[in-house]
């Protein structure tokens, strides 16, 4: 029979950091999209540079550009 | 504080939430001050110690924990959990995104501690509403995790701690 296993050190570690780092990527990807629309990047491109659908980027990111107050690139413009 | 919670209301909350209490209000403040994206079962303990007339604070100030005491822990557990990947919170310093103007919602721990709060509370029929403590023991029962492996790195028993909330009357 084997005994729950400690909340830190081993695994527990390892699925910690995994956890954190996943924290760290989203809010860098936020303030990053939020930097290339800035400097007049396209939803496509920033979709392409992530490596995800446009439609993706738009999503997740529209409300907070919205809110930056950043003037967005029209899809026939792009 | 002892803030009454209603369960049914507290369902749908679970869904989104909305801010409707005090309690609530002070989650989120702690999920924005620790620019968290949700609220988790830590920014949940962190509000129920910052209520310091609280019987869940009550109970943590007497495992020698209160709200200053709690961030330490899990900074520290922050501290060595980036560590593992040698990385340092210095060299995660990024650059912020523009704030939403909504207010966080409910990540999974959080959630998860709420229904077992609700679950935990149910062996009374005395007991129509959750209380602080009641999501303190919520909180508590989690093995795994940011709040378990900060106690445990602070050097808190966790397991006594649950069986005091559990056990509070």
């Amino acid at each position: 029979m084997s005994s729950t296993p400690s909340p830190v050190g081993g695994p527990a570690d390892g699925l910690a950091a995994a956890s954190a780092l996943r924290a760290i990527a989203d809010r860098l990807e936020d303030a990053e999209v939020e930097r290339a629309m800035r400097a007049g990047w396209s939803w496509s491109q920033v979709a392409e540079a992530l490596g995800v659908t446009r439609q993706a980027v738009h999503k997740k990111h529209l409300r907070r550009l919205l809110m930056a107050q950043i003037e967005l690139r029209r899809r026939n413009n792009e | 504080m002892n803030r009454v919670f209603d369960p049914p209301r507290l369902a749908r909350l679970l869904v989104s939430w909305e801010i409707g209490s005090s309690v609530g209000r002070q989650f989120a403040v702690e999920a924005k001050r620790g620019g968290a994206e949700f609220i988790e079962a830590e920014h949940m303990l962190l509000a129920l110690a910052a209520n310091t007339d609280s019987d869940a604070a009550r109970l943590l100030n007497e495992f020698g924990l209160d709200h200053e005491r709690l961030a330490a822990a899990l900074h520290e557990e922050h501290r060595q959990t980036l560590a593992f990947v040698g990385m340092t919170a210095k060299n995660t310093n990024l650059a912020e995104a523009t704030e939403l103007d909504l207010p966080p919602s409910m990540g999974t721990s959080a959630k998860v501690a709420f229904r077992r709060a609700l679950i935990g509370s149910r062996h009374d029929r005395r007991r129509a509403r959750l209380r602080g403590i009641d999501l303190l023991a919520g909180i508590l029962e989690a093995e795994f995790g940011t709040v378990p492996r900060a106690l445990a790195i602070a050097g808190i028993d966790r397991v006594a701690l649950l069986a005091r909330a559990r056990g509070s009357e």
